[in-house]
């Protein structure tokens, strides 16, 4: 189901990144699921990371459905959902103790304090953010605010020495979002087959 | 260098977005007036003010002037950091403003002159009975709705300012303002009188709403003036800058 060489690239790409760290994950629409193995599965459940997922692509009832059937423990992931409210898909999140709502991907504030919340409540020692992806949020917020939230996002992980995975998609980035991310990140990965 | 900050002792809050907006608490003995709209999450921060207080041993004092405290306590946000040993212990008091007019025989719609000074005497008494190094009253609009004319509740505010000062206890005063209200208080005297003023409101940004807070004033100490957006969860109250790039907010 899922290419076992581009997951164990990324998760030995990731390894190698120091506590504080904000990296560029850049990848096909064919290689999601290989890269959600890769970090989810092989890096931050390897290391015992609580993972704090951003989705603003997919609801986390889909996205926590594609993990279990890849067999990944989702029992160290906590998601913030930014597109079920809007969907008003909301009665799943109600229920699980692991999801939180944010009304809609316009809110980067709202995002900013749940990733907050989750954060403080965590007793991991390492922490891992991942924002999944940006050219979703980019669909609903200006290049303005989301370059200001990014910004802010990371500089505030950065302090807290969390890493953060901020992951986008080949074929619908623009250099201009490709600048955006470039620019908080200190290194970029790119999801790809190795030669 | 001179301190950033003054030579001020400080009163933490225990929030700790505020304590940095105010670089490190509300400087002691200050009577700040905690504004906003309904809705806008003043009780809460309120409380939770008192609830760090209590937590770090300073004895602190709720005044609930429109809610029966029972009610209160039962619709409070599930803190990780309360313990209703708390109130057992008497290091958290709640006392209602409606048994305390009766108990001070103010029956009347409008309190005159002599009993603003008993009122304040008897507030100043319990504080000082109960050792109180905090103190919120919820809200002082209402306090203010039995006043009625301006001058009797600048009175008000200023002898229990002092009184509460003078005790060594830092406060805070809710007050109630309309939702599109551009001013601070009801009666526009609250905010004269006050040490510091913590604005929190709803802002509407594209169908969005944000509640945010905003120190407008605060003396004896350097603050930002920015504006916050808040969250209310259960490790408490969580603020963050207001995002300001293509914002068509006010």
């Amino acid at each position: 189901m899922t290419d076992s060489r581009i997951a164990g690239n990324v998760a030995r790409q990731l390894n190698e990144l120091p506590p504080g760290s904000a990296v560029s994950l850049q990848m096909s629409v064919d290689n999601y699921l290989d890269v959600m193995s890769g970090v989810i599965d092989l890096y931050a459940g390897k290391r015992d990371m609580d993972t704090i997922y951003v989705t603003a692509t997919i609801s986390f009832e889909a996205i926590k459905r594609v993990m279990q059937a890849l067999e990944i423990d989702t029992s160290r992931v906590y998601f913030v959902d930014c597109i079920s409210h809007i969907m008003m898909g909301t009665a799943a999140a109600q229920k699980d103790e692991h999801a939180s709502l944010v009304e809609s991907p316009t809110m980067l504030e709202n995002v900013m304090l749940k990733v907050e919340y989750l954060l403080r409540r965590s007793q991991s020692k390492e922490k891992l953010v991942v924002i999944d992806s940006i050219n979703s949020l980019a669909i609903h917020n200006n290049s303005w605010i989301l370059s200001e939230f990014l910004h802010i996002l990371v500089s505030g992980l950065r302090v807290k020495e969390a890493r953060t995975i901020i992951l986008s998609v080949e074929e619908h980035s623009t250099p201009e979002i490709a600048n955006m991310v470039n620019l908080v990140c200190d290194s970029g990965i790119r999801a790809a087959k190795e030669e | 260098m001179p301190p950033r900050t003054g030579d001020r002792d400080r009163c933490v809050t225990g929030i700790d977005g505020l304590d940095t907006i105010l670089y490190g608490g509300i400087p002691r003995d200050n009577t700040v007036l905690l504004t906003g709209s309904c809705g806008t999450g003043k009780t809460s921060l309120a409380l939770e003010y008192l609830i760090h207080g209590a937590v770090s041993g300073e004895n602190s004092l709720f005044i609930s002037v429109t809610e029966n405290s029972e009610k209160l306590l039962m619709n409070i946000i599930p803190y990780k950091f309360f313990d209703r040993e708390l109130i057992k212990s008497g290091r958290l008091v709640f006392v209602d403003m409606p048994a305390m007019y009766e108990r001070l025989g103010m029956t009347k719609a409008e309190l005159s002159m002599e009993e603003i000074d008993l009122l304040v005497a008897a507030i100043g008494s319990l504080v000082k009975e109960l050792g109180i190094r905090r103190m919120v009253m919820d809200s002082i609009t209402s306090v203010c709705y039995k006043l009625k004319t301006p001058e009797k509740i600048r009175d008000f505010i200023l002898k229990l300012s002092k009184t509460l000062s003078d005790l060594n206890c830092t406060s805070i005063l809710v007050s109630e303002v309309a939702a599109q209200s551009s001013a601070y208080s009801t009666f526009g005297v609250e905010e004269a009188i006050s040490d510091g003023i913590v604005l929190m409101a709803n802002m509407e940004r594209r169908g969005d709403l944000l509640r945010t807070l905003q120190v407008i004033k605060m003396r004896g100490t350097m603050h930002s003036r920015a504006k916050y957006v808040l969250d209310l969860t259960p490790v408490g109250v969580l603020l963050v800058p207001l995002l300001k790039g293509g914002s068509a907010g006010t």
